[in-house]
C-alpha cells in the first residue's frame, strides 16, 4: 500500500527533469516577458528599436505579431496574450523577447520603451462594488425564506469578514519550453495541470490547429491550482517566440516576475446573518459572498461557484441564502487555489459559529456538533442534494476523546487565568468538501494502456503530475488491475498526442477520474486476453472448460479460477496474444455518473460524494507580540479506502500546512498604486518547519470504503486545506481569552501578528 | 597574483579561468555555474535571494584538527571565487552510482521511504541540508533538526517527513562514503590553498580581488576604495541577484584568516569580523547568552555559514539582527587601514540608514564586546512576521544596571523603528534613578510610544511597531523581575 513516489529516488538524485533543466540544443532561446508597471494605463507607443540592436537579440514580439487570436482567457475570451491598447493589472505581458542568454534579454527589456497614459485604477472590492464591475449576474443559491426567519430568531448576529489572498509558492516558477518543428509543428514542453487547454490556447495565439500542436507534461515542482490556467500563459509566449524565430525557447519567470504577474486566491468580502436559538441551534443564515477576480474573468466563476456551494460547510441549515458576485478590479486575474473558493465561503460560517459560541458563552466544538448534517434527517444541502454517508458524528467522537478536548479546554481555562500575557487557544473545525468538477462536463479523463511482450505495462493518462503522487496512485491502480507488479508498470508523462481532450488535473479529481479511465482501458485488456487465456486453455487441454468470465490476473500470472491447474505467466500469455494478432494497446475513457448542476435556479447534484474531515489545533499567543506557536494538531480525515497511505498523509499534512499559512503569516500587500510590495519571499511568508505543530497527530480514517469510486478511495488533494480553520480559530479563541471571552475580538483573514497584538491591545484596553 | 579560481567538485581540481570561458565572470553565482554544467542540474533556483534553500550546495573546506568541515550554504547568493579552495557537494555527489541503480546515501533513503518528497523542486536543497546534518551531527535533537531545516521552504509536504527522515537518518555518525575520500580531497585543497598570493581576476569591465592576508587586504581596499567588499555576500549579492545591478569592483575578504580570530580577555570579547554569524553563535552560547538567543533565529543555518558578524554591522541595516544587541552590549567596532587601527564605539560608528563611519581605506577588524557584570540584566527580544527565517520587524535590546530596586544605568535600542538602530534615550533618562516597578515601566512605554516615528512597510504597520516596541520593555521588566 506505501508505495514511494513513483519519482521520489529520481527527487533525491537530483535527476527529475523540470521544464528548466531539459538539454535543449545549442539554438535555445531565453524568452523574457516586458510587463506592465501600471495597474490601468492606455498604451500609447512601443519602441523597441534599441533593444532589437542588443546583441544576441533575436526577436521581439508585441500584440500586433500574433499570428493567431490574441486570446488566453480559457472560459470567457476576456484576456488578451499581449495587451493591445490598454494594461489592466500590472505585471500584463506587453511585448516579448527572445535573446542567447539572460544578460541580453534584460538589457533588450530595459531598452523597450513603452509609453503609458495611466488611467483610473479600481484596486479593491469596495470601489468595484461601488463602480459595478461585476462579472455577468448576481448568483443565488437559496432554500426556504432566510429573511422571515432571521426577523423571528431569537438571536441574531451580523458581520463582515475579509478572507485574504494567497500565493500558490511553488517551487518551479511558470516555466515552458516551445520547439518549433516542421512546418506549423510545435512541441510545448509544460508546467502545467491543464495540457489540454495549454494546447488550445497555443493553437489559438499561432492560428494553427490543435493537432500540429503537441503538450507534453512530465511533472511540475508545484502546481496547487496556479498551473491551472496561468501555466498556459508562459507556455503561449514561448511558442510565440519559438514560431518567430524557429528555435526552441524557454521561459522560466524569475521568481519575483512570477509573483508579480501571477493570479492569487481570490480575495473575498463577505457579509453575513445569521439567526439561532438558545441552544445554539442555527436557523437561518444569510451570506453575500464577494470575490476579487483580478482584471479577467479566469476560473472566478467557477471558484465563485464552488465557494458558494460551500457557504455551509458541515452544517445543516434549514434556510439559507447563498449570493454571489465576482468583481473585477485591476490585480492580475485571481485564479485557481487548493479548494477553489472553498476555503473562502467556509471561513464565514466557521466564523460565525464562532461568534454563536462567544454570545451563548458555550464551547463552540458543542455549537458545532448540534448542527452537522445528519445521516437520517436534515440531510439536504442548500441546493437540494442530499449529503450521504456522512462521518461528521463519528469523526467528531472519534477527535473529542483521542485529542481529550475537553480536558485540555479546562487545562487552558486555568493557563489562561494564570497568565497575564501568553494565552492559548483551542478549537475544533470540521470539513464537508464536495467533490467534483463543479462544471459538470469536465468530469471526464482518458487513458491509453499499453501492454508490451516482455509482460511490462506503459499507462497513459490525461492527469498530471504536480507532487500529490497522482502516477503512483495510477501505477498501483494499473498493477493491482492486472494482477502485476509494480515494477512492471510505467506511468508516462502526460501527452495532449496520447490522451486528447482531457480536462485540467484539478477539483481534487485526479485520481477519481483518471483511475477509472485506465480501469477501463485495463478492463478492455483484459477482455481481450481472457479470450486469448481461454483459447490457450482449450488447445492444452482440449476441453472448453474454461470459460472467459473466470480469468483471474493475478500475482503476474493468469489462471481459471475454476480449474487452478490452468496458468500462464502474464508475460507468455502476451507473447501469445501478440502472434494471435490481438492488440495489446487500448484506451480508457470514464465520465462521473449522476452529476449536474442548474447554475441559474443553484439547484441540483454537483457533488459525486463528499469527503470529511476534522481537526482540533491548539495555540499559544504572546500578547506582547502577537506572535503564536502552534502546539498541537490532531486530524481524522477520511479518504475512503486509502490508495496510498503514504501519500494520502502526505496530502492531508501538506494541505493542512499551507492552510495554516493562508490563516496565518501570508499576507499579500499591495501599495495605493496597486504595486504588490510582498513580491518575494523576503517579505511574503509561507510556512518553515518551524510552523508545523509541536504535536502533529494525523489519523487516516480507517474502514470507510467509498461506493463507486476507484477502489473505493476517495479524493484528497483540497479538502485538508481547510482543516487549517481550527488553527484559525484557536488563535481568536486566545486573543478572546484576553478579554475573558466577553467581547467578540476584531479578527480576520490571515490572523497575522499584527491582528493578534492589536486586537489583544483593544481587548486589554476594554477591561482595563 | 592568482588569476584562476580553483576547487574540487567531482572529486577532482577544477579550475575556472575567466579568460577561457567568457559566459562566466567573477561574480557568476555557484548555482548559475553548477547549472551550466551539463550534470550538475539537481541544485534549483527558488527565490535568489537567500529565503528558501532549493539551491542548497555543502561546501567542505579543512578544519582545525586535519578534518574537512562541512557547511550548508546557498549557493544562489556565493561567487566562484570565494568556494576557491574548497570542496563543492551538490545533490548528484551524495548516491553512489552502482552497477544497475543507485546507491542512496542514508538521508537520501530514509526521505524515500518517510515520503519526505512530492514535486520535488525543494528537495535536492532538502537533501543537502539532510547530509550536512548527518555530517555534523549523529542523533540530533528536534531542535538541531529543526534548526537544519529552517532555511528549506517546502509547500507540498508540510515537513513531517523530513523532520522524521533527519531523525532516522542522521546516525551514523557521520561516516559514509565522503570519509573515505577525506585525506584525498584534503591533500586536493591544501595543494590550492597553499598559494596564498592574491587572487585576481578579470571579465570584461569586472574586477574582482581576493587576498588571504590582512595587510593585502588593506592594501587593496586603499587601492580600489571602491570596490564593494564582501565575506559572505548574502546582502551585497542582492544587487547582482534581485536588482540585475552590475558589480564593477569586489574586494572579497572571505579568505583572511587573521579576520577569524575569537579572543578573549578578562574584561572583554573579541570577535574577528569575518568570523560567521554561526560561529558566533556557537561562541556566544556560554559566554554572551542575550547574543545567542538572537542568532538562534538569524536567518538560516545556511545564510549563518555565510554572513559574518563584521558584514552585518558594516551593512548598517535599520533591520540588521545583532546591532540593538551589540547596542545594548556597550560594543565598539575594531577599523584598521594601513596607517593604523581606531576603535569606535558602535553607536558612534552607525551613522545613518545603511551609513557607517568606515573610511575608504579602511575595513572592519573586530567587534569587541565588553563582558557584562554579573548583576547586569540583558534581554533581546526579535518580533518578526514569521517565527524563523524573517527578518525582524521590530528588534528591542536592553541592558539593566540596578541597585536596591532602583536603575542606575538602563541602555534600550531598537532595530526597525527608525532609518537605523537607535537608542531611546529618552526613555532611557526618564528610568535612570527611579524604582524598576511596573507602574514606572508602564509610564516608561508612554514615553518610549512617542521617541519614535516608525514607518509603515511590508512588514508592518507604523501602529504596530510603535505598540510592540513599548511592550517589549514591559517583557524585559517581567522577565527581570519573574524568573
Amino acid at each position: 500500500m506505501n508505495l514511494p513516489h513513483d519519482s521520489a529516488i529520481k527527487h533525491v538524485t537530483g535527476e527529475s527533469v523540470y521544464i528548466n533543466d531539459i538539454p535543449a540544443d545549442e539554438r535555445l532561446l531565453l524568452g523574457k516577458v516586458v510587463y506592465s508597471p501600471h495597474a490601468h494605463a492606455r498604451i500609447l507607443r512601443i519602441d523597441y528599436e534599441e533593444a532589437l540592436k542588443v546583441k544576441g537579440v533575436h526577436a521581439i514580439l508585441t500584440a500586433r505579431d500574433i499570428p493567431g487570436e490574441n486570446q488566453m482567457g480559457p472560459v470567457i475570451h476576456d484576456e488578451p496574450c499581449l495587451a493591445e491598447e490598454e494594461v489592466t493589472f500590472i505585471g500584463q505581458a506587453v511585448a516579448l523577447i527572445a535573446a542567447e542568454n539572460e544578460d541580453a534579454a534584460q538589457q533588450a527589456a530595459s531598452f523597450v520603451k513603452v509609453e503609458y497614459q495611466p488611467l483610473e485604477a479600481i484596486l479593491d472590492l469596495e470601489t468595484a462594488m461601488e463602480k459595478n464591475t461585476r462579472i455577468e449576474v448576481e448568483r443565488k443559491i437559496e432554500r426556504g425564506d432566510a429573511d422571515a426567519v432571521l426577523s423571528h430568531a431569537p438571536h441574531v448576529i451580523r458581520g463582515k469578514l475579509r478572507t485574504g489572498a494567497q500565493e500558490h509558492w511553488y517551487l518551479e516558477t511558470q516555466s515552458a519550453l516551445a520547439v518549433s518543428g516542421e512546418g506549423r509543428e510545435m512541441m510545448i514542453h509544460a508546467s502545467s495541470q491543464n495540457p489540454a487547454e495549454t494546447q488550445a490556447v497555443v493553437a489559438e495565439v499561432l492560428g494553427i490547429p490543435k493537432n500540429e500542436v503537441e503538450v507534453e507534461v512530465r511533472r511540475m515542482g508545484g502546481g496547487f491550482g496556479g498551473k491551472e490556467t496561468q501555466g498556459n500563459h508562459v507556455a503561449a509566449w514561448a511558442a510565440l517566440l519559438a514560431n518567430a524565430t524557429k528555435c526552441p525557447v524557454k521561459i522560466h519567470l524569475f521568481r519575483d516576475d512570477d509573483q508579480v504577474m501571477t493570479g492569487k486566491r481570490h480575495r473575498f468580502l463577505s457579509k453575513y446573518e445569521i439567526g439561532f436559538d438558545d441552544n445554539g441551534l442555527i436557523l437561518a443564515y444569510k451570506v453575500e459572498l464577494n470575490a476579487d477576480a483580478g482584471a479577467a474573468a479566469d476560473l472566478s466563476l467557477a471558484i465563485l461557484s464552488r465557494a458558494m456551494l460551500h457557504a455551509e460547510n458541515a452544517y445543516y441549515i434549514p434556510d439559507i441564502l447563498i449570493r454571489g458576485n465576482a468583481w473585477k478590479t485591476n490585480h492580475p486575474s485571481n485564479t485557481a487555489f487548493r479548494g477553489f473558493g472553498g476555503p473562502q465561503g467556509m471561513a464565514v460560517i466557521e466564523n460565525a459559529i464562532d461568534r454563536i459560541a462567544r454570545f451563548l458563552k458555550k464551547d463552540a466544538a458543542e455549537i458545532r456538533l448540534l448542527n452537522f448534517y445528519r445521516n437520517d434527517h436534515n440531510n439536504l444541502a442548500p441546493y437540494g442534494q442530499e449529503v450521504k454517508n456522512n462521518h461528521l458524528h463519528m469523526m467528531y467522537d472519534k477527535l473529542i476523546g483521542s485529542s481529550e478536548y475537553f480536558k485540555r479546554r479546562e487545562e487552558i481555562v486555568r493557563f489562561n487565568r494564570e497568565h497575564e500575557f501568553y494565552k492559548k487557544g483551542l478549537a475544533l473545525t470540521p470539513v464537508k468538501f464536495g467533490i467534483s468538477f463543479t462544471t459538470a462536463f469536465l468530469n471526464q479523463a482518458g487513458a491509453l494502456v499499453n501492454l508490451y511482450t516482455d509482460g511490462t505495462v506503459l499507462v497513459n493518462h490525461g492527469g498530471t503530475e504536480m507532487g500529490q503522487g497522482l502516477h503512483t496512485k495510477i501505477l498501483r491502480i494499473a498493477a493491482a488491475e492486472l494482477g502485476v507488479g509494480t515494477g512492471q508498470v510505467r506511468v508516462n508523462a502526460t501527452n495532449t498526442s496520447k490522451v486528447p481532450n482531457t480536462s485540467a488535473t484539478a477539483a481534487s479529481s485526479g485520481s477519481d477520474l483518471n483511475g477509472m479511465a485506465v480501469k477501463n482501458a485495463i478492463d478492455i485488456l483484459k477482455s481481450r486476453l481472457a479470450e486469448v487465456s481461454v483459447a490457450e486453455f482449450k488447445k492444452k487441454t482440449k476441453d472448453d472448460r474454461s470459460r472467459k468470465e473466470n480469468i483471474l490476473f493475478h500475482n503476474n500470472v493468469v489462471s481459471d479460477k475454476e480449474n487452478p491447474d490452468r496458468t500462464i505467466a502474464f508475460p507468455d500469455l502476451l507473447k501469445i496474444a501478440y502472434l494471435k494478432q490481438v492488440s495489446l494497446s487500448s484506451t480508457g475513457f470514464y465520465k462521473t455518473p449522476g452529476i449536474s448542476f442548474d447554475k441559474e435556479k443553484g439547484q441540483g447534484t454537483p457533488f459525486y460524494y463528499y469527503a470529511f474531515g476534522m481537526a482540533v489545533s491548539e495555540v499559544v499567543i504572546d500578547t506582547l507580540t502577537g506572535m503564536h506557536r502552534l502546539l498541537r494538531t490532531d486530524i481524522v480525515h477520511d479518504v475512503g479506502d486509502s490508495l496510498n497511505e503514504g501519500i494520502d498523509r502526505g496530502q492531508v499534512e501538506g494541505g493542512f500546512i499551507q492552510g495554516v499559512g493562508w490563516c496565518t503569516t501570508e499576507e499579500m500587500k499591495w501599495d495605493s498604486t496597486g504595486h504588490q510590495i510582498t513580491h518575494s519571499p523576503d517579505t511574503y511568508k509561507i510556512p518553515t518547519v518551524n510552523d508545523i505543530p509541536a504535536d502533529f497527530r494525523v489519523e487516516i480514517l480507517k474502514d470507510v470504503p467509498n461506493p463507486g469510486t476507484i477502489r473505493q478511495s476517495k479524493a484528497v488533494g483540497e479538502p485538508p486545506f481547510m482543516l487549517s480553520f481550527s488553527v484559525w480559530l484557536a488563535i481568536k479563541d486566545a486573543i478572546s481569552a484576553v478579554g475573558n471571552h466577553e467581547t467578540e475580538p476584531d479578527f480576520t483573514l490571515p490572523a497575522t501578528y499584527e491582528v493578534i497584538l492589536l486586537s489583544s491591545e483593544k481587548l486589554k484596553k476594554r477591561i482595563g | 597574483m592568482q588569476k584562476t579560481v580553483r576547487f574540487v567538485l567531482d572529486d577532482r581540481i577544477v579550475e575556472v579561468d575567466f579568460a577561457r570561458f567568457p559566459e562566466l565572470k567573477p561574480t557568476t553565482t555557484v548555482l548559475n555555474y553548477l547549472r551550466s554544467l551539463p550534470f550538475h542540474k539537481g541544485v534549483k533556483e527558488g527565490c535568489a535571494e537567500g529565503d528558501c534553500g532549493a539551491c542548497t550546495v555543502v561546501v567542505a573546506e579543512p578544519g582545525e584538527n586535519g578534518r574537512l568541515v562541512y557547511k550548508v550554504i546557498d549557493s544562489c547568493l556565493v561567487f566562484l571565487p570565494m568556494i576557491h579552495g574548497k570542496q563543492l557537494i551538490t545533490v548528484e555527489n551524495i548516491a553512489l552510482t552502482g552497477k544497475k541503480d543507485k546507491i542512496l546515501h542514508p538521508v537520501q533513503q530514509v526521505l524515500v521511504e518517510t515520503n519526505g518528497t512530492q514535486c520535488g523542486y525543494c528537495t535536492p536543497g532538502i537533501v543537502m541540508s539532510l547530509f550536512g546534518l548527518y555530517k555534523n551531527h549523529s542523533s540530533p535533537s528536534l531542535e538541531i533538526i529543526e534548526d537544519a531545516l529552517t532555511g528549506n521552504l517546502c509547500r507540498c509536504t508540510g515537513y513531517r517527513p523530513i523532520v522524521e527522515a533527519a531523525a532516522t537518518a542522521c546516525t551514523g555518525n557521520g561516516k559514509d562514503h565522503f570519509s573515505e575520500k577525506e585525506k584525498e580531497i584534503l591533500s586536493m585543497l591544501n595543494s590550492i590553498l597553499s598559494g596564498k598570493e592574491t587572487m585576481e581576476l578579470k571579465q570584461g569591465k569586472q574586477r574582482y580581488f581576493k587576498p588571504f592576508t590582512l595587510a593585502e587586504a588593506l592594501r587593496l581596499r586603499k587601492q580600489h576604495p571602491h570596490a564593494l567588499v564582501i565575506s559572505g555576500s548574502t546582502d551585497v549579492a542582492l544587487q547582482q541577484t534581485k536588482k540585475r545591478e552590475f558589480l564593477p569592483e569586489i574586494l572579497d575578504i572571505s579568505g583572511v584568516e587573521e579576520l577569524k580570530l575569537f579572543r578573549e580577555t578578562g574584561t572583554e570579547y573579541g570577535f574577528g569580523a569575518g568570523l560567521s554569524i554561526e560561529q558566533v553563535k556557537l561562541l556566544s552560547e556560554s559566554r554572551i547568552p542575550v547574543l545567542h538567543k538572537i542568532l538562534k533565529i538569524f536567518g538560516s543555518l545556511q545564510i549563518r555559514n555565510l554572513a559574518t558578524i563584521g558584514g552585518n554591522v558594516g551593512s548598517a541595516s535599520p533591520i540588521g539582527d545583532t546591532l540593538p544587541v551589540l547596542f545594548a552590549l556597550g560594543a565598539s567596532v575594531m577599523v584598521s587601514s594601513e596607517s593604523g587601527e581606531r576603535m569606535v564605539k558602535i553607536e558612534d560608528f552607525i551613522t545613518g540608514y545603511r551609513k557607517t563611519g568606515l573610511h575608504k581605506d579602511e575595513l572592519i577588524t573586530e567587534i569587541t564586546v565588553p563582558k557584562c557584570q554579573e548583576k547586569i540584566k540583558t534581554g533581546a527580544y526579535k518580533v518578526s512576521k514569521r517565527k524563523d527565517l524573517d527578518i525582524s520587524t521590530v528588534l528591542g535590546a536592553f541592558r539593566l544596571n540596578l541597585k536596591d530596586g532602583v536603575v542606575t544605568e538602563i541602555v534600550i535600542a531598537y532595530g526597525g523603528m527608525a532609518a537605523m538602530t537607535k537608542r531611546a534615550m529618552k526613555t532611557e533618562q526618564f528610568l535612570t534613578g527611579k524604582e524598576w516597578s511596573r507602574e514606572i515601566v508602564v509610564l516608561a512605554m508612554e514615553i518610549l510610544a512617542g521617541e519614535f516615528s516608525p514607518i509603515s512597510d511590508a512588514r508592518a504597520e507604523a501602529e504596530f511597531r510603535k505598540t510592540v516596541s513599548a511592550n517589549l520593555l514591559l517583557k524585559f521588566y517581567l522577565e527581570t523581575t519573574h524568573s
